[in-house]
């Protein structure tokens, strides 16, 4: 089954549905079939393309677009509307992208971008064409492309083919149980992975999504948990974090009837994870680890027996991870691989990239262990280590421990060089509203819970820490 | 408490912060690092750490590596408020 079958399939079991809420507009299942259809029409007569690029904010149009692309037998390339000029250039060449879809507000943006010389195309005018002509097409192997804008400099081109995609979506469905009874919140932006599963999901089971432009305005997010009677709700861990600086006896009005949160594996504050399982009385918050690269590969459902709050889950239905030790260790610290049908073969025209993936194993940069029960803790990426003068420190451990300290909102650790040690730690941190901690506080409370080798030498109180759309921090923009 | 009492203390705090173990009647204003069962290098980070941060100074790599008792950092930090 590919994507179009299980628009399909929603069409003949419940076509008049509401599929897609976007604000004050709504679209059944029979229409967005029907949108579908004549969007991919009215696109094939770019037939020689193997790829299309789409840039559109979170809108029904974007859904549209999206599954048009594909019905027309091409690969969507998503862009984030916040992409530079620079790198939207490097991800047209690496992609041979020679189409860019987009909705006027973007194609406005983009024309002022003197490099770019492809093609433009907007959304709602191609809704518009009336198309005659009869082309024959099948779906391409591949859905979608995506460029992991990722934590490191140099992003790569990760193609996930429809076998990927009803594999995962199935591990979605069984593990946290959607079904077309659910409504699910969606202010996630949809040129991700997170969001794209999203999707999937409701796609598969056929249950109603309510998207919202993102997760800045946090009533609006609290607001349509009611309006809209919704079941699920997606969002990242920061975005769950600010929600809990609300008053919490109305946090348990909003999330009454909630019956799952889903996050994804950017670290979460223990703390977030205690107060939602406090809050949620019906229901559960669950995160999972995964990459575009190996979509969703763990599952963890925090539920009141389970006290691993900082563990991402057990491995998904038949995928496999195994953890390659350098160097031995207490913990069976290392490297983790994944291997399973959600895993890509290649990366899109990246041979050095590809040397990642030997034997289906996909080696993810991520460092872990698995505890005795199998739940696998995450330690961060292997070239993320801090080396202070021979200890090996992992950022997460600092982070985790500093988002610990009440008036501290976020923060973000990182090496620095040091004359002596070669490198030392550095901390930036953004305080919470009206906190009036200051350093010594926070070292204070560094030298009761962390090894001294792991105590910061720097401190930086910052307004903003720059992350990607998913809350990954970027860290090779950090100082 | 005039500036220099204020200072004595809060380096006081700061010992008994970096070196949990040391007892109030085991500090000493001339007791020098070799007689510290943990004074290593990265207590000395620590130490030097602390002292930035509440005294909101930036010491040298140099001055960092003279202090080699309480009296050494207080000396330092002096020099800088003065």
């Amino acid at each position: 089954m590919n994507l179009i079958d299980f628009l399909k399939k929603n069409v003949e079991n419940h076509g008049d549905k509401i599929a897609v809420i976007d604000n004050e507009k709504e679209i059944t299942f029979i229409e967005l079939y029907e949108k579908v259809e004549k969007f991919s029409d009215n696109i094939k007569i770019l037939n020689q393309e193997e790829i299309i690029s789409l840039i559109s904010e979170n809108s029904i149009s974007f859904i549209i677009a999206y599954l048009g692309i594909i019905n027309s037998g091409k690969i969507v390339h998503l862009i984030s509307p916040e992409i530079s000029e620079i790198n939207l250039f490097n991800q047209l060449k690496s992609s041979k992208s020679k189409n860019i879809i987009c909705n006027q507000l973007m194609k406005k943006k983009i024309l002022n971008f003197n490099s770019i010389k492809t093609t433009i195309f907007d959304i709602e005018e191609i809704l518009l064409k009336h198309n005659n002509k009869e082309i024959e097409s099948s779906l391409n192997k591949f859905a979608y492309l995506i460029y992991t804008s990722g934590t490191t400099a140099e992003p790569k081109g990760v193609t996930v083919s429809h076998s990927m995609i009803e594999f995962t979506t199935k591990n979605i469905v069984k593990v946290l149980g959607y079904s077309n009874s659910d409504t699910d919140l969606l202010p996630l932006p949809l040129n991700h992975s997170f969001g794209l599963g999203c999707i999937h999901t409701s796609l598969y089971v056929g249950s109603t999504l309510v998207l919202l432009k993102n997760a800045s305005n946090l009533e609006e997010i609290l607001e349509s948990l009611k309006k809209y009677k919704i079941t699920t709700l997606a969002a990242i861990p920061a975005t769950l974090t600010k929600i809990l600086n609300f008053e919490n006896k109305k946090l348990e009005y909003y999330f009454s009837e909630i019956r799952l949160i889903i996050t994804n594996s950017t670290a979460i504050p223990k703390k977030t994870v205690i107060q939602f399982k406090e809050i949620l009385k019906k229901g559960n918050l669950a995160t999972y680890y995964g990459l575009t690269e190996a979509s969703r590969s763990t599952f963890m459902v925090f539920d009141k027996n389970n006290q691993r709050e900082e563990s991402v889950g057990k491995c998904s239905p038949n995928v496999e991870i195994k953890i390659v030790n350098k160097e031995e260790n207490n913990l069976k610290l290392g490297d983790i691989f994944i291997k399973g049908e959600n895993v890509i073969k290649k990366y899109w025209n990246n041979v050095e990239a590809d040397k990642n993936i030997f034997e289906n194993w996909l080696k993810t940069g991520d460092t872990g262990y698995f505890d005795n029960e199998g739940y696998l803790f995450l330690k961060g990426r292997s070239d993320e280590i801090i080396n202070v003068g021979g200890e090996k420190v992992m950022p997460i451990e600092i982070e985790q421990t500093i988002k610990n300290i009440p008036g501290v909102e976020d923060a973000v650790a990182f090496g620095v060089e040091h004359e002596i040690f070669g490198q030392t730690i550095k901390l930036n941190i953004i305080k919470s509203k009206n906190s009036d901690i200051d350093k010594a506080q926070i070292l204070s409370y560094c030298i009761k819970n962390l090894e001294r080798f792991k105590i910061p030498s720097k401190i930086d109180f910052v307004e903003k820490i720059p992350k990607t759309d998913y809350g990954k921090v970027k860290r090779f923009m950090l100082k | 408490m005039n500036n220099e009492q204020e200072s004595k203390e809060i380096i006081k705090n700061i010992f008994f912060e970096v070196f949990s173990n040391l007892d109030k009647n085991d500090f000493s204003w001339e007791k020098e690092q070799k007689d510290y069962e943990n004074w290593d290098s990265f207590a000395q980070l620590n130490l030097i750490t602390f002292a930035e941060a509440k005294f909101n100074i930036s010491l040298t790599l140099e001055e960092s590596i003279e202090i080699k008792s309480a009296n050494d950092l207080l000396k330092i930090i002096e020099q800088h408020l003065a």
